[in-house]
């Protein structure tokens, strides 16, 4: 595959803290590679902005492979930009066009504070897993592989679920600001497996109870969330919450 | 308490808008197979009233746990839209959706709100009449164009409604799995044209 080079005009949002108003700013560049990733791109973007000794623009970003869950902005109105089932990092300049005018913009939510440009504060989603998504017990050394038997379809659907990078596009994309798909996710991992089940009614009320006190929205089934999402992770996980937090408040 | 705890939930709310919903779906079948009699005559479904407000007790318990469902169902649809606004207020310059063909969801607040306009026009218009003459009513109402003109926007408004309302409360209730989910989906286009199809059928008995 040949290389080629593109001209891209950037629509990017610029705040300078957290209390700042913030607004859109236009930046043109030249010569991208299409071999670039998005990040890479921005890259170059900000070693421009260096130059002409101006503020870079902070984004941000960790492993460049997939499987951190640290990058993350919504590129013309959608989380992660238009790939299916990809973060933004390995997102490649390929997928875009000569000339393209590109908006990029942080991940909005109630509960994702603005801390500088694209950076947005996501920690309340951690404060989810600290109420309840964790197995309370040590379990020491290595067990034996077999010792406990899981059903292999069980095991793929917590794997499934496991595979959750807790980037918050299910959130920057829900019409709501609803963070029911990570928690979900992150519920259903544990209470599909049997290391899961002794906590699996308090773990259901504690991370709900949590992610009403966040501020997310509420889930109105708009399935956006599914859409985006760059592990590809179903609602049904959502529908398994609502099964589990009914459970867990009733019997 | 743990069931007030659980209303107030993000989750709970959802309960609600779904067994409200629910029961509002049953209230369709049995108002869609109670007004079917009209294909018959007149007279039949005159006979159809009559017999049904021969038992006030349950006319009375029934049209007040309707209407505090349907009170429910709209008060709650409502404070969910404003919750939800709140926790997204900024919103985003390019405004575009990942999900292909999901106008019925984003207009569910709206769609809502003309059905609780056509249901206040149709319960002044019908309910609150002199039910020994209910037939003629009806017959008289259906006989201007204008009037089926409004109920049968009413009835496609409903239809989009139901389009994502019947899988949303399914969705609401965990009923999710792969082995269901075609079905499902192709529930989600009969039981919303169903209602479209029978009570349009209804409302044009008459103009011709």
């Amino acid at each position: 595959m040949s290389t080629t080079s593109i001209n891209l005009s950037l629509e990017i949002w610029r705040q300078k803290d957290s209390k700042a108003k913030g607004d859109f700013e236009t930046y043109k560049l030249t010569n991208i590679s299409t071999d670039m990733s998005f990040l890479e791109m921005l890259d170059v973007l900000n070693e421009q902005l260096t130059r002409e000794g101006s503020d870079p623009v902070a984004f941000d970003h960790d492993c460049r492979e997939g499987i951190c869950g640290m990058c993350g902005a919504v590129i013309n109105g959608i989380a992660h930009g238009p790939e299916p089932e990809t973060t933004l990092c390995q997102l490649h300049m390929r997928h875009f066009n000569e000339g393209d005018t590109l908006v990029i913009e942080p991940f909005r939510s109630r509960a994702f504070p603005i801390h500088k440009d694209l950076v947005t504060d996501r920690s309340a989603l951690d404060r989810i897993i600290q109420a309840g998504g964790y197995v309370s017990v040590n379990t020491g050394g290595t067990p034996d592989g077999n010792s406990t038997p899981i059903p292999s379809a069980t095991a793929e659907l917590s794997m499934d679920a496991a595979s959750c990078i807790g980037c918050g596009a299910c959130v920057a994309s829900c019409p709501n600001g609803a963070a029911m798909l990570f928690t979900g996710a992150k519920i259903s991992q544990l209470s599909l497996l049997p290391q899961g089940q002794p906590e699996r009614k308090e773990r259901a009320m504690a991370m709900v109870t949590a992610m009403d006190k966040e501020g997310f929205g509420n889930c109105t089934n708009e399935r956006e969330c599914e859409a985006v999402c760059p592990k590809g992770i179903s609602i049904r996980n959502i529908a398994r919450m609502n099964r589990e937090f009914v459970k867990a408040s009733f019997f | 308490m743990f069931f007030i705890q659980f209303l107030k939930s993000s989750i709970g709310k959802k309960w609600i808008m779904a067994c409200s919903g629910f029961c509002l779906i049953l209230f369709l079948c049995s108002h869609a197979a109670g007004n079917a009699t009209l294909f018959n005559s007149i007279p039949l479904f005159q006979a159809y009233a009559d017999q049904l407000h021969s038992h006030p007790l349950i006319i009375s318990v029934l049209s007040k746990a309707l209407s505090l469902v349907f009170v429910i169902h709209t008060t709650t649809g409502v404070l969910l839209f404003l919750q939800n606004r709140k926790a997204r207020s900024t919103g985003y310059k390019v405004q575009k959706r990942a999900v292909k063909y999901s106008q019925a969801s984003r207009t569910m607040i709206f769609s809502g709100l003309f059905i609780l306009l056509y249901v206040l026009a149709h319960t002044y218009a019908v309910s609150f009449g002199d039910h020994a003459t209910i037939g003629l009513t009806i017959s008289y109402l259906f006989s201007s164009p204008l009037v089926v003109l409004f109920y049968i926007t009413s009835f496609i408004v409903l239809a989009i409604h139901l389009s994502h309302g019947f899988w949303s409360m399914l969705q609401t209730f965990g009923v999710n799995h792969p082995r269901y989910n075609k079905l499902i989906r192709n529930l989600t286009y009969i039981v919303p044209i169903f209602f479209l199809l029978i009570f349009s059928a209804i409302s044009l008995l008459f103009i011709f």
